[in-house]
């Protein structure tokens, strides 16, 4: 770590910012408490040895554990959690983080670091090459993934084929949950956004597709997370209705404009729906 | 997560580690450690400088470690934790809890 870290940490948690914000690194955290504080530690003190304003969102999904009083008890000047009364999905809990936003770029961090957030500048390149929307990838060519369970390879491996051949998105891994936006083109996505489970990575990318954004699919770093509760057989029958549905919507012009108000308002606010409308 | 064992002082050995400290590795931590300490030996220094992220497992780890040390008289030494390690203890308020030191 550079020598500017932990002064630099202590002013972050100290003091809010006033001005620009640089980044904004948003986490969905749906009972997390066992896992949430080394996460937070993680990427505060990364992001914060880089020296450019920043903030942290978590986006808590009805967390029925103790999970929202141990961030607030925290009192981190720059860090915001969005509370939830009920659990609405990991996609609703992104959404919220996502919208709640104000940095000219945006990363979305599963709370496990089962991709670790020093693969955060591998995207940012990206997004200050030209790019739009910089998706981190666990199958492109030069990822390292450890500790993945062969059931898990399985499983990831037959979604990719799926979304790929069955529903024309061309990127070898949408679910990873390290992906990292401009502030105009996440804003503009996530307002269109209409899925709230599992799948809505998928319907990210179909949308960002449709609007003709820039989607660069970069290789990381990612080690399984003792833990996790993904149920496979489940979340595939929820992948396959999500599909259906995603079709469904664009057929029925669901996201032609923003549909959700609050959202909206926030967009136009930033001048963002302008800029989204650029003729790429 | 590498784990080295520098055994300088028969008395006092020092555990250099790098790496991700998590829960995939706290068996290999515990067998190393669990053979470094014996009745006579119970002070132990583990030296952080190159570990980039300790998670709730590999935290409880230090802590069994620590208190094992305590009860035989001696002292669990966290030495030159790097950013996160430091970050990560003061969040978690282990940083009261454990003996750290700069290091050399």
């Amino acid at each position: 770590m550079t020598a500017i870290g932990i002064p630099s940490y202590r002013e972050w948690a100290e003091t809010e910012l006033t001005g620009p914000i640089a980044y904004s690194i948003v986490v969905p955290a749906y009972n997390e408490s066992e896992r949430i504080l080394p996460t937070v530690g993680a990427i505060a003190a990364h992001l914060c040895s880089l020296g450019e304003p920043w903030e942290l969102i978590v986006a808590d999904d009805g967390s029925s554990d103790d999970t929202v009083a141990l961030l607030e008890g925290l009192e981190l000047a720059n860090m915001r959690v969005l509370k939830a009364q009920q659990n609405g999905g990991k996609g609703s809990a992104v959404r919220r983080g996502v919208l709640a936003s104000r940095g000219r770029m945006i990363l979305f961090a599963d709370a496990d670091q089962s991709t670790p957030i020093q693969q955060f500048e591998t995207l940012r390149a990206e997004l200050e090459a030209g790019a739009d929307v910089v998706i981190g990838s666990r199958s492109a060519a030069g990822a390292s993934v450890a500790n993945k369970s062969l059931a898990r390879k399985i499983f990831s491996k037959g979604l990719n084929v799926l979304v790929q051949f069955g529903f024309g998105v061309p990127f070898a891994d949408t679910q990873c949950g390290f992906k990292m936006f401009t502030a105009e083109s996440g804003h503009l996505l996530f307002s269109r956004q209409l899925i709230d489970e599992f799948s809505f990575d998928l319907e990210i990318l179909y949308l960002a597709q449709k609007l003709d954004l820039a989607v660069a699919e970069v290789p990381v770093e990612w080690i399984d997370a003792p833990g996790s509760t993904v149920d496979a057989g489940k979340v595939a029958l929820e992948f396959l209705r999500d599909m259906a549905q995603i079709r469904w919507n664009d057929l029925k012009g669901r996201y032609d404009q923003p549909n959700h108000a609050k959202v909206a308002v926030n967009a136009s606010h930033l001048g963002l729906l302008a800029a989204s409308s650029k003729g790429r | 997560m590498n784990i080295n064992v520098v055994q300088t002082d028969p008395h006092h050995p020092r555990l250099e580690l790098s790496g991700r400290f998590d829960a995939f590795e706290t068996e290999a931590f515990r067998a190393t450690v669990d053979g470094l300490l014996n009745g006579s030996r119970s002070n132990l220094t583990t030296v952080l400088r190159d570990v980039i992220f300790v998670d709730s497992s590999g935290l409880a780890e230090l802590v069994r470690l620590m208190k094992h040390c305590r009860e035989s008289n001696g002292e669990l030494f966290l030495e030159a934790p790097s950013d996160p390690v430091r970050v990560i203890l003061e969040l978690t308020r282990l940083d009261a809890a454990f003996a750290i030191t700069e290091g050399s």
